[in-house]
Formats: structure tokens, C-alpha cells, sequence
């Protein structure tokens, strides 16, 4: 699948990348912070929703552990950044285990209404906790190196994106596509369904977790509002399914896409950009249902009538 | 008797009982296959053919009765560990992995599997081409199984189930809606896989077929197994006749 044309442009794409805090002003890296830590988030949804077929509304649970695992390890125990981040991968894993186990027997729509129940439960016990600062938050050690976050962002980004390269050609990721396919013809085929869902799960939740620890520690303050925010969860399903669910670059040009398109909406007209943003989502999903991936590949043969078909398919 | 005269069956059912909100489909069906054996089942619509392979594959629990295959208890076992015991199945309302192309359905079953399969994606890609040739659709390796036709979809279901390489294979009425010469090609072919050392569970409402196939024939009716020997004697029973035969001429 990642045939070596593909892999060059990858490279080159991420050189370019890395060296733009070089160059690029504070504004800009900022942004790519953002945007490079929404691709991530974007990426891990990717996982489950696009590989496996389960749409999580409970992934920003994973990403409000890990900022809280991380946040509680560095200010209420003095622990360095890095144990921080394992601090919130572990707390995220073991949620997705014990969380997925139950859930992940419920198909669809179940499935997803469900984890948007753990999102707001979990949010509540974290308001709840003394430990975390309650509902009013923790503040994190001040460490203003706006580049440092880039190239972490970066690299978290380049390492979850090579895992879903990796698990596109394996057997594992061929496992989870049959379930997305056909759950029980897969089992027949003696796929472990159980096993392989939770196993995408937890992978899931630790780049998940890793990209909220990271935001945590740079933005150095959290809330239970901020950390279990629906909202992002909303945002990385649109962002994988605009660039293409259940491919491997799709989520990540999809997230860089939109990200872009929203600031500069942001910039120019501030009050109404949220609802052109909305507009252009809606515009998106009728016109390419199936992501951009899938625009790239097949409009180049068949031009507008791309479109055309896909309205037709969609019974609009 | 010796032991030697007797093997372990390939799997062995005793009084297989599945009930629905109380209603009774598949009421305490005993019975066996041997090693490299075909047994037939037939029955009119709703005899409960479908819910036995169901509960051999794992797909449902049965209600009462247990299940041996290879002579170990599997009635609890899930689904996939039946397949990686060596328990392959097609679905009789086709189940293909529609977004993928036939190579890629019949390699998860070689990737996974009898034994938890091959594990090498290369040598999955391998086998999975060898089968989809052995049933007639290498040519259309790289279409995607939901633009294939209704015959070549029952290939395919199929090739999926001979790729996971089983030791028993349960068929359910993998002719229904071929022609006559389809049907003869899927003859040739179960008897093929019957000569690779498979025992094989056949399901069918095409008697011709059956009638060519099998070693053994087994009938339900209303759930109930009503008639059970070889092929001639018991598809002139008159009770077979009239509860199936009979039926299915009117
Ligand atoms: N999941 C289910 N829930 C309730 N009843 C069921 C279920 N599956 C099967 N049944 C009932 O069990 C009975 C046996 O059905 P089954 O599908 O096993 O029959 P069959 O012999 O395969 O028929 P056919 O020849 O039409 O395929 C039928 O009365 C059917 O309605
Ligand atoms: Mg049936």
C-alpha cells in the first residue's frame, strides 16, 4: 500500500514541516501546534471509526486523561514531563480497556451514544476529584517554547500516523477492516473480534492521551470543561471523515485542510466563521461523502460527474 | 469394536436443541460426520437447517445439547475459536467483506483461520489467489465483492471458507440460485475439497445434487431430525416424501 513514491512524499512533507518554526512567526507555529495535535487526534479516531468501524464519541475521555494524568503528575507530585505523558497513557489504556470491553458490544449508533455517556461521566468524576483541582482545574509548570511543542506535536503525529501506515498492511489492520466489513463473517474467518476492537481501542486512547498531555502542559492549565470537551471529539470525526476514514494520509491532509480553513475564516470574518465553517462541512458531505482520499482517486478519471454521482447516491 | 474401526467423529452433536422465545427450531438433533465424509441435510423452509449450522459455527447458543468436535467439548467455545479449531462456513444470506476485492475476503480467512492461520501476508495473498482460482474466480481477483454477481458471490463465499484451510466445512445452499451447469461445477468442487481429506455438513434444496453428493443423508422437519442413511433409501422414505418431497412438487 505505501509504495515508495508515497513514502518520499512523506518524507518530504515532513521535512518541510519540521522546519517551519525556522521561519515561521509565533502565530504560525501556534497554529501548527494546533493543527498538527488535531491530526493526531484525528488519526487515532481514524483507528476505530475508519479502520474498525466503531464511531467513539469517547475519545476525548483518552484525551482529557492524559492531560489530567499528565497535569496531576507534574504539579501534585513534581514529576518531569515525560512521566507525566506515561502517567496519562496509562490512565487512558486501562479506561479503554475496561470501558471497551462492555461497549464495544454495541453496534453503531449504540456504540457511539454510549461512549459520549462515558464522556460526561467522566467529566463529573474529574470535577469531583480534589486531587484534580476539582472543577476549577490545575495549573501547569510554565515552559513557554513554542517550537519544542512543534516538533513533539510533529513527531507524535509522524510516529501514529507510521503505526496506521504499519496497521493498514498488516494482518492486524486486516482483522480490523473485516470487522468494519462484516463482524461476524470476520469471527467465522477466526478473527478474535473482541480482542482486536479493544486492542484498536486502547491504541486509540494512548495517542489520544499523549496529544491532550502535550496540549496540557502548553497551554499549562486545565479544566474538566476543556479537557472532556464533546466538542473535539465532534471535531475529529469531522476532520477524519472529511480527509478520508479508514485511509492512512486522508485524516491527516483532511485535519491540515480544515484547521487551515477555519482560521483563516476565524481571522477574517471572527463572528460568523463558526457557522461558514458549519457551511463548508455540509457543502463537503454532499459533494464527497467519501473523504477527500477518495476524491483524489476517483475524480481524476470521471471529472464533475464525480460529483454528480455522489449526489445521485446520496438521494439528494 | 476396536478403536481404529470407530474413529472420533469430526464433530458430534447430541440432542442440539435451539429454542426461540419458545418456540422450538432445532428440537434435540443428535448426529455425527466422519473424517472426509459428506452428509446431506435437507428439509422444507423453516425445518431449522440454518439454525443448526448457526449453532455448530457458534453464531448462536444452542438451548440444550452439546457439541464435540474432534471429540472435545466446543458447545461454549466463541466463534473464532471454532474457526481456528477448523470450522469453516458459508452463510446462506451471503456475508462478503463488500468494500474489500475478492482477494483481499479470501485472504483474511488464509491470514486468520484454522490455527489462527497463516500470520504472512504474502503467503495469505498466495493461498488466497490458489483458492479463488479453485473456485473458478481468478479472473475477477481484484473486484470488489460487492460488484461481483450473485454466482460468482457464492464462489467467493466459498473460497472464503476453503481458506481458512477447515477440517469440517458446513454449506449452506451454496447452489441456491445457480443454473444447472453452476451447479454441476460446484458439485465437481465439493467433491474436490471432499478429496482433500474434508468432512462437509451440505445443505440443499436441490435433491439432484444431494442425491449425487452425499455419503449420508440427514432430513429435518419441524425441527426434529425425521429420517437419517444413505442417500436412496432415505429419499424414498414416504415420510421423507411427504414432508418434503411432496411439498416442494406442489
Ligand atoms: N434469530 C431467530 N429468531 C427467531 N426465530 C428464528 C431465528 N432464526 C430462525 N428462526 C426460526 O427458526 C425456524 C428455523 O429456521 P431456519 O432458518 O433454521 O430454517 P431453514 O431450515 O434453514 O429454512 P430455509 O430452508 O428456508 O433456509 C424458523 O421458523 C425461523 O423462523
Ligand atoms: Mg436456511
Amino acid at each position: 500500500m505505501m509504495n515508495k513514491k508515497t513514502s518520499i512524499a512523506a518524507a518530504i512533507a515532513v521535512a518541510l514541516l519540521a522546519s517551519v518554526p525556522l521561519f515561521g512567526s509565533d502565530v504560525v507555529v501556534q497554529f501548527g501546534i494546533d493543527a498538527l495535535s488535531m491530526a493526531t487526534l484525528a488519526q487515532a479516531w481514524n483507528l476505530m471509526g475508519g479502520f474498525t468501524g466503531y464511531p467513539s464519541f469517547g475519545n476525548s475521555v483518552f484525551y482529557g486523561l492524559g492531560a489530567y494524568g499528565t497535569a496531576i503528575a507534574m504539579t501534585k507530585f513534581g514529576m518531569p514531563f515525560g512521566v507525566g505523558l506515561a502517567a496519562g497513557v496509562a490512565a487512558a489504556t486501562s479506561c479503554a480497556a475496561l470501558v471497551g470491553l462492555p461497549i464495544l458490544r454495541l453496534r453503531g449508533p449504540y456504540f457511539a451514544i454510549a461512549t459520549l455517556g462515558v464522556n460526561g461521566a467522566m467529566a463529573e468524576i474529574v470535577s469531583n476529584l480534589r486531587i484534580a483541582g476539582a472543577d476549577v482545574g490545575l495549573v501547569l509548570p510554565l515552559t513557554r517554547n513554542d517550537a519544542s511543542f512543534y516538533e513533539l506535536s510533529l513527531a507524535l503525529l509522524v510516529f501514529c500516523t507510521g503505526c496506521v501506515a504499519w496497521a493498514a498492511t498488516s494482518r492486524f489492520g486486516m482483522g480490523l477492516v473485516a470487522i468494519r466489513e462484516d463482524e461476524a463473517a470476520a469471527s467465522t474467518m477466526g478473527v478474535n473480534a473482541t480482542l482486536y476492537k479493544v486492542a484498536a481501542f486502547v491504541l486509540a486512547a494512548a495517542f489520544t492521551a499523549v496529544a491532550g498531555g502535550i496540549h496540557a502542559y502548553w497551554s499549562t492549565f486545565i479544566d474538566p470543561a476543556s479537557a472532556f470537551d464533546s466538542t473535539l471529539n465532534v471535531r475529529m470525526v469531522i476532520m477524519c471523515v472529511f480527509g478520508g476514514p479508514g485511509t492512512v494520509f486522508g485524516p491527516v491532509v483532511g485535519s491540515f485542510i480544515l484547521s487551515a480553513i477555519y482560521e483563516v475564516l476565524a481571522a477574517q470574518i471572527s463572528t460568523a466563521a463558526a457557522l461558514l465553517f458549519g457551511v463548508v462541512i455540509v457543502v463537503a458531505v454532499i459533494f464527497m461523502p467519501k473523504g477527500l482520499a477518495d476524491l483524489v482517486q476517483q475524480a481524476p478519471g470521471v471529472g464533475w460527474r464525480y460529483f454528480v454521482r455522489n449526489i445521485r447516491e446520496n438521494g439528494i | 469394536m476396536s478403536a481404529t474401526a470407530h474413529p472420533v467423529p469430526v464433530v458430534q452433536a447430541l440432542g442440539l436443541t435451539k429454542r426461540f422465545q419458545g418456540l422450538v427450531s432445532v428440537d434435540g438433533v443428535s448426529f455425527s460426520i466422519a473424517a472426509n465424509e459428506i452428509l446431506g441435510l435437507i428439509g422444507p423452509n423453516g425445518a431449522g437447517k440454518t439454525t443448526l449450522v448457526n449453532m455448530i459455527g457458534g453464531t448462536i447458543a444452542p438451548s440444550a445439547g452439546e457439541l464435540l468436535f474432534e471429540g472435545k467439548p466446543i458447545t461454549d467455545a466463541p466463534v473464532h475459536r471454532r474457526a481456528h479449531a477448523g470450522i469453516g462456513r458459508t452463510f446462506q444470506v451471503m456475508k462478503p467483506f463488500p468494500g474489500m476485492t475478492a482477494l483481499e475476503n479470501v485472504t483474511v480467512g488464509a491470514l486468520f483461520g484454522r490455527d489462527g492461520g497463516l500470520k504472512d501476508m504474502g503467503k495469505a495473498r498466495e493461498a488466497a489467489r490458489g483458492w479463488l482460482e479453485f473456485t473458478g474466480l481468478g479472473r475477477r481477483i481484484d473486484t470488489r465483492a460487492d460488484e461481483l454477481g450473485g454466482p460468482d458471490r457464492k464462489r467467493l463465499e466459498f473460497a472464503k471458507a476453503l481458506a481458512l484451510r477447515p477440517k469440517l466445512l458446513l454449506l449452506d445452499e451454496v447452489m441456491a440460485g445457480l443454473n444447472p451447469v453452476e451447479v454441476d461445477e460446484v458439485i465437481e468442487l465439493i467433491k474436490a475439497v471432499r478429496g482433500r481429506g474434508v468432512a462437509l455438513l451440505v445443505i440443499e434444496h436441490v435433491v439432484k445434487a444431494i442425491r449425487r453428493l452425499s455419503d449420508r443423508v440427514m432430513v429435518l422437519h419441524h425441527g426434529q431430525k425425521i429420517a437419517e442413511g444413505d442417500p436412496a433409501s432415505v429419499l424414498s422414505d414416504p415420510r421423507v416424501v411427504e414432508a418434503y418431497l411432496g411439498k416442494k412438487r406442489t
